[in-house]
């Protein structure tokens, strides 16, 4: 076991020594901002009082950090997050083949199993960090613009969810939110980890990846796979804002990830047979 | 040290044969040569004694463990520097050592700094490998390879790319290792010079199929060797070389056996009244040798 963490550790400080995960860090944050200032905007704003309104709720108690850190943290992991996983997790192995750097690491006493789980692991670990990196500095933007307090007003059409949350369950049920999202995108990483194995160049794992989920969006919302909702990816990616039910749902949550976890462990067995049986040679 | 039985291994995509019953030894203290042209299959027999390729038939056995079955504890003994080493440009060569080394699970400060000593890098150990010269890479590459401690060395091409003067360095330092640590070592390269210097015995594939095995030619001592007599008294000369039961060519070269040596059968020329001009031992080079066995296409 310590010699997994230690393998662990040193795969966590290839990754972390490269600028451009920074870099990463650094685009959310200015993303943020952006979405920060779409939300400011006359409209925008009377779009959200008009929605808070017609739950019962006070705009000026609602337009709170927690509620901006909500809407900040899915458009941004909407609009970048899976892209930015999927080039993670497409890098990881295929990018390590074509570079040659899996030549010297596999040249060591370690199974590919162990190579793939560390690696795998570490994908999954970065998933989480982004996304909790995002949870965190949004709701701190947040912060910045609207002071402490306040409760929080989560909205997912789609989904049903349209809440009022006191400002006592505001921070649990935005910290919840942040994890519950930060493990749905793991499968983001999976399916982009599930192609970097196969013999292909890093940017086909990355653009496979990322369409993928892009056509099972598009026929999730228009409908198409209204009577096999089970086969979209994304559908269940979205049931994380069931954390913002009042009473709190677990069964749509417990469902989604029991699911989630399902996929997850099929396309990291599956990577790993297929990279088990490759040829390393160039 | 080093047991390759039987090695065969088609491509699968493009059907060619890269090793065709491949079978050969390395003894313990012994350095090796795997000599052959472009696409012999001298990278897949190293890819497959790393468990990077998998073999259609044989096994690779260091020190008895068999790479195909128990890769993990084969491979414990080895140190390689298989294909063109690639290093993480963005850490530095310390750090990449380190990052290598707990895939071994293994770390032990004081050692990485004696080796990154002993291939000349310490003072630079703490710079980005991105900023490194090819040369600095290749010492990069043993280092990591000789950590932690191996019983056998397998180094692929490991002068490719180095000046004369790091080729002789990185030779010399090769021998220190056979000759203080006991290390096995199989050196698979193109360099001819380099083998005929370095190596006691050589393996020369052509084709995917051993064709030599066995003492690299230049380096036997002593008896059974190839002799050029000069002289104005050539008949006379074949007969001394009859009676000793030698045979001489028509331009004076005399094949020794086992049972005569150079000197005594100067001596009988000199005996017998042969004017000797010259009596030399005709070496056969490696290259001639090589291009004789690895045949047309070289």
């Amino acid at each position: 076991m310590l010699l997994f963490l230690q393998q662990w550790r040193a795969e966590w400080l290839k990754l972390l020594a490269r600028k451009r995960t920074y870099l990463g860090f650094a685009v959310f944050v200015g993303l943020e901002l952006l979405v920060l200032a779409f939300l400011h905007r006359d409209g925008m704003e009377r779009f959200l009082e008009r929605l808070i309104s017609q739950q019962g709720g006070l705009f000026d108690y609602y337009f709170s950090a927690t509620t901006l850190g909500f809407w900040v943290l899915w458009m941004s992991v909407f609009l970048l997050g899976a892209l930015y996983l999927c080039l993670v997790g497409g890098d990881i192995v295929a990018k390590e083949t074509e570079d040659g750097h899996l030549r010297l690491l596999l040249a060591r006493p370690i199974s590919r199993l162990r190579l793939l789980l560390v690696k795998y692991l570490t994908v999954t670990g970065y998933s989480i960090l982004l996304v909790g990196f995002i949870t965190l500095t949004a709701w701190l933007l947040g912060l910045m613009l609207q002071g402490w307090g306040g409760g929080l007003f989560a909205w997912a059409p789609e989904q049903g969810v349209s809440a009022l949350i006191n400002e006592e369950d505001s921070y649990v049920r935005y910290a919840m939110g942040g994890l519950a999202l930060s493990l749905a995108m793991t499968t983001a990483a999976s399916l982009a980890f599930f192609l970097s194995c196969l013999p292909i160049k890093p940017a086909a794992a990355t653009i496979g990846a990322l369409s993928y989920l892009l056509v099972d969006m598009i026929l999730r919302m228009n409908h198409v796979l209204d009577d096999c909702a089970w086969l979209s990816l994304t559908g269940h990616m979205v049931q994380w804002v069931y954390v913002f039910t009042d009473p709190l749902e677990w069964a749509p949550l417990a469902r989604a990830g029991a699911v989630l976890a399902a996929v997850n462990a099929t396309l990291f067995t599956a990577g790993w047979l297929i990279f088990e049986g490759r040829d390393l040679k160039s | 040290m080093l047991e390759v039985s039987h090695l065969s291994k088609r491509w699968p995509r493009t059907g060619r044969l890269a090793l065709d019953d491949v079978t050969f030894a390395v003894e313990k203290g012994e350095i090796l040569g795997l000599l052959g042209h472009n696409g012999a299959g001298k990278s897949t027999v190293m890819g497959i004694m790393l468990g990077m390729v998998r073999p259609d038939a044989g096994e690779v056995r260091v020190g008895g463990v068999s790479v195909q079955r128990r890769r993990a504890a084969a491979l414990g003994q080895i140190g390689a520097i298989y294909e063109a080493a690639s290093f993480y440009s963005y850490l530095s060569g310390w750090q990449n050592l380190r990052a290598l080394c707990s895939l071994s699970g293994w770390w032990d400060e004081a050692e990485a700094r004696t080796v990154l000593r002993q291939v000349g890098l310490l003072d630079r150990a703490d710079a980005l490998t991105g900023t490194y010269s090819h040369g600095m890479r290749q010492r990069l590459a043993l280092a990591q390879a000789l950590l932690p401690r191996p019983k056998l060395l397998l180094l692929d091409e490991p002068t490719d790319g180095l000046d004369p003067e790091g080729i002789r360095e990185f030779r010399q330092f090769v021998l220190r290792l056979r000759d203080e640590m006991g290390l096995t070592i199989l050196l698979n390269s193109h360099l001819l010079g380099e083998v005929e210097q370095m190596c006691d015995r050589c393996v020369i594939l052509r084709q995917g199929k051993k064709v030599y095995e066995g003492i690299v030619p230049g380096r036997e001592q002593g008896k059974g060797l190839r002799y050029q007599l000069d002289t104005a008294q050539l008949m006379e000369a074949r007969v001394m070389c009859a009676e000793h039961g030698l045979k001489m060519s028509r331009e004076g070269l005399v094949d020794l056996g086992e049972t005569t040596t150079p000197e005594e059968l100067a001596a009988s020329f000199v005996a017998a009244g042969v004017g000797i001009t010259r009596w030399a031992p005709q070496r056969a080079t490696l290259e001639e040798f090589y291009l004789q066995h690895s045949g047309p296409g070289v």
